[in-house]
Formats: C-alpha cells, sequence, structure tokens
C-alpha cells in the first residue's frame, strides 16, 4: 500500500530524498523547485513511513499527507468570465492543488444563465477524462437546481458547490453538494470561508475514496506510477516536455503530454521487467485535452493477469 | 455597516442570495471605488423569471478635476510651473497642456514637474471629467454586479440617479415597468 505525502523543504540535499524514494520502491510523482524552497509529491510503502519521516526531520524538511495526490480533479466554472474567477474558483482549484491533486480550470463555452446553460460533447468528454469534478454555482436555489443537466452525462463523481443549503434529492446527478461556496468576489481568507474550502476537498476525497474502492473490485493490470516510471525511463523525449507535470496521473492511468501522432507508438511499445507491452495491457487514445497522450490501464478481467 | 445611506436587496425565495449579493455588490463597488458617490442603493432580482435589476441615486455631481486639484502651479520665468501631486491623472494633464499650449511650449524636466511657457496661468484648465469616468466605471461595475447569464440589459443613467436591469429572455416593456413599481414600492416601504 503506497501513501500520498508531500515533502517541502529545503533545496539543498533534497536528492537524498528522492534516492530514499527509489530505494524504498516508492514513485516521485511530481518535483517544483521554487527558488530555495522544493516541493516535492512523493507515493511511499506505508510501512516505511517512519523512515522518510526521520529523514524529512533531519533536513528540516516538512512531510505531511496528501491524500489528493496521484488524482486529476477538473473545476468547471459556467464561464471564465469575471464573475468566476479568480473567486472563487481559483481558490478551490489553489486548495486542492495543495492537497496533492493535480486540477484542472475548465470554463464552459456557454454554461452560463438559467434555462440557456449548456455543455457540449466535447466539454464532457474533457471532464470525463478526469478523476473526480466540481461544478462551481451560484447564489440563487433555482439557478442551482435547473443546472443539473450540465454534468448529468459526466461519468466521473461530481461535487457540486453552491451558496444555498438544497437538499442533495433535488440534485440526483450530484455525488455530493457543499453549501455556503457560492458566488464570492473577495478571496477566501476568513477562517470559516478556508473551512468551506475543507469541505470542497473533503469531498473530492470521498468521490476518489469511492472511484478508488470501484477500482479494487476489478484491480488494474498495473498501477499508473509503475507506467510513468516505464514510460519516463523509455521515452526520453517525455523529460523535454514544456509542461509542469509532464506525465499527469489519474488513478486508471495517466495523460502523457506528448503529440498523440508522432509519440503514441512510442508509448505503446514501452516494455516492463515481465515482458508486457503497455500496448497490450492498456488503452492508448489521443486525450481530448491538446491532443496528448491518454494512457487508459486495463482492468484485471480484461488481461486475466496483474505485473 | 454598509457605508451607503439606503442599501436594499430582494430577491422573493431566495433569502441566500439576498444576503450574498449585498456582500457582492459592496465587494465591487469599494474595489472600483464608487461606494462614495452612491447614496442610496436598491437592488430587486426575481429569478423565477429570470430578471435583475438595480436602482440608484447619486450623492451628487463630482466638479470636473482641475490643473490645481492636481499639482501645485507657481509662476517661473516666462511662464508657470507644476508640481504634479496625484501621478493618476498625469497623462490627461500632459495631453490637455499640449493641446492648448502646443508641444513646443511645454516642457518635463523631471517626472513630475512641468513646465509651461505662457501667460496666462494653467490653474483652472479641466484636465479630466470624473463625472464622466465615474459613470463609465458604475456601468462596468453593473455588468460584473449582474449574474453573467443575464445578457439583455438595459442602462438609464440620469442625472441624479441610475437604472440597470439585466435578463436572460429579451427585455418586454412590461417587465421594466413591473420591475421599476417593484422598486419604487421597496423606496417607499
Amino acid at each position: 500500500m503506497l501513501d500520498p505525502v508531500m515533502y517541502t523543504g529545503g533545496v539543498y540535499k533534497h536528492d537524498l530524498i528522492m534516492e530514499l524514494v527509489e530505494d524504498l520502491g516508492g514513485y516521485l510523482l511530481q518535483k517544483n523547485v521554487t527558488q530555495s524552497e522544493v516541493i516535492l509529491l512523493l507515493l511511499i510503502p506505508s510501512d516505511d513511513m517512519p523512515i522518510m519521516a526521520a529523514l524529512a526531520k533531519e533536513l528540516r524538511g516538512e512531510l505531511v499527507r496528501a491524500p489528493l495526490a496521484g488524482t486529476e480533479v477538473a473545476v468547471v466554472t459556467p464561464t471564465l468570465a469575471i464573475h468566476h474567477l479568480p473567486h472563487s474558483a481559483c481558490d478551490v482549484a489553489e486548495y486542492l492543488r495543495r492537497h496533492g491533486a493535480k486540477s484542472n480550470m475548465v470554463g464552459l463555452a456557454r454554461g452560463v444563465g438559467r434555462e440557456i446553460a449548456q455543455i457540449n460533447e466535447y466539454e464532457t468528454d474533457l471532464v470525463n477524462e478526469h478523476d473526480a469534478c466540481v461544478f462551481m454555482f451560484g447564489n440563487f436555489v433555482q439557478c442551482i437546481v435547473e443546472k443539473g443537466p450540465l454534468y448529468r452525462n459526466i461519468n466521473v463523481p461530481v461535487v457540486v458547490t453552491g451558496g444555498p443549503e438544497i437538499p442533495k434529492e433535488k440534485m440526483p446527478y450530484a455525488f455530493e453538494y457543499v453549501s455556503s461556496v457560492g458566488r464570492i468576489s473577495h478571496r477566501s481568507k476568513k477562517a470559516n470561508e478556508l473551512a468551506n474550502l475543507d469541505r470542497i476537498v473533503a469531498a473530492v476525497g470521498r468521490a476518489l475514496d469511492r472511484a478508488r474502492r470501484d477500482i479494487e473490485k476489478d484491480p488494474l493490470t498495473t498501477s499508473p506510477p509503475r507506467v510513468m516510471d516505464a514510460v519516463r525511463e523509455q521515452v526520453p523525449e517525455v523529460q523535454s516536455s514544456f509542461s509542469p507535470l509532464p506525465i499527469a496521473l489519474n488513478l486508471n492511468g495517466c495523460r502523457i503530454k506528448l503529440p498523440y501522432d508522432e509519440f503514441h507508438q512510442a508509448v505503446s511499445d514501452v516494455t516492463f521487467d515481465e515482458g508486457m507491452r503497455l500496448g497490450d495491457i492498456a488503452t492508448i487514445r489521443p486525450s481530448r485535452m491538446k491532443r496528448y497522450i491518454l494512457v487508459r490501464i486495463k482492468p484485471e478481467s480484461e488481461t486475466g493477469f496483474v505485473i | 455597516m454598509d457605508p451607503l445611506e439606503v442599501f436594499k436587496v430582494e430577491a422573493p425565495g431566495e433569502e441566500y442570495g439576498e444576503k450574498k449579493y449585498r456582500e457582492i455588490l459592496l465587494d465591487i463597488l469599494q474595489d472600483l471605488g464608487l461606494v462614495r458617490s452612491i447614496g442610496r442603493l436598491y437592488v430587486y432580482a426575481d429569478i423565477s423569471k429570470p430578471y435583475f435589476a438595480v436602482f440608484g441615486l447619486f450623492r451628487g455631481a463630482l466638479p470636473p478635476l482641475l490643473v490645481r486639484d492636481i499639482g501645485d502651479v507657481a509662476a517661473a520665468g516666462d511662464g508657470f510651473q507644476i508640481k504634479v501631486n496625484d501621478e493618476e491623472h498625469l497623462a490627461d494633464l500632459v495631453r490637455v497642456l499640449w493641446e492648448r499650449y502646443g508641444r513646443d511650449n511645454v516642457e518635463q524636466p523631471d517626472r513630475d514637474i512641468l513646465t509651461v511657457i505662457s501667460k496666462d496661468s494653467p490653474a483652472d484648465i479641466p484636465v479630466a471629467d470624473l463625472d464622466r469616468e465615474f459613470r463609465q466605471d458604475l456601468t462596468d461595475a453593473l455588468i460584473r454586479i449582474a449574474p453573467e447569464g443575464f445578457r439583455n440589459r438595459m442602462n438609464e443613467m440620469k442625472e441624479d440617479s441610475f437604472f440597470f436591469i439585466a435578463a436572460e429572455e429579451t427585455l418586454t416593456s412590461e417587465m421594466i415597468a413591473e420591475v421599476r413599481e417593484k422598486i419604487r414600492g421597496m423606496m417607499n416601504a
């Protein structure tokens, strides 16, 4: 069992942390260097956590659990206009990021209004490539309830946020509804506003736990971090991708930020120690996001084995 | 405490929306520095129709901004020297002086010093129409405040008041009359 954690500390000697992760059989998901500070998102075997904690303490770094690490969450707003950004959508996206998730903001083309709101097929497909999504609505009950059709065709768990208290029964397509987070036009910094952001993170955490439980019923042929490691090693071009996170992990695969047409064969030919090709144990298709490469690992019931 | 003399928000059946729209209005008006120029504000929103309306009364027209409001004017040599204290309107000031005296007669030896070669003092030349700027900013604020989907808008700016209505569907004269009646009711309540 791998535990997701976030290490924050000085750049000095942080490579010791990375070496230890490798020795323990864990994975480095993301590395961000900001001047003299480094932030590492890691997956560490649960049993070895005390060893990692001891090294982090020695280096005067901070090691905290990042429950959303290794997942991608979409923050969906009716549009990307000043009514929703930078507050409150950016606050939510940033808060999810601090808890380890890779958050993407999606502004719908025609998501505004009570009666005229709509979502198109492309937008639905794009949101469906994530592990969970947060739909952010406003302060009026009627508007929030009537926007249900926007997320009816979304397959991943949908956390809806809005201002007023609304019984969950009125939103049959939502996984959970988080109230008190409607339209605001100032930065969330008061204690109660931060508590509301915590509630969103908790709701997203529960949504991801459900998705994890579903996956456990029919385990994946291999784990997404292992695919990430193998691709990093065997497709070196991924290291020169300009994206801050060249390989974004999902619960059931990953998105490799290289052009599909040029690199899908190289990704498909990635070979594991057991001799299997990635193309045999996963579906590789173009992502709706900039036509990157989307890898979806097949479950055990399809391949008949787990590596 | 509200910085406005009267500030009423009504949205039938949407108590939470009423409370939150007070905050949104104040946040946006304060961000754009418009609160001090508005005396009374009435907001009426009916989400079942749906429409959103704002009616406000101004505290009084803002006088035009003169050169002496921006800096200290003193006689110097063949003309006058202006020591600029408020840099916000410096670009407007230079443009106005160029128009009045010509580029050859205006110099800027330092960042906040302007010299003008002229016999008459530039102290009373108007630099900016603050009232016009305020009304433009107010229109921008109203568009930001109204729910985003309400894209059919009408904005009526008068000498001492403004009336703004936004709706999802086409605005009809009946709808506008209904809203005016509701706001009149709020004012008399």
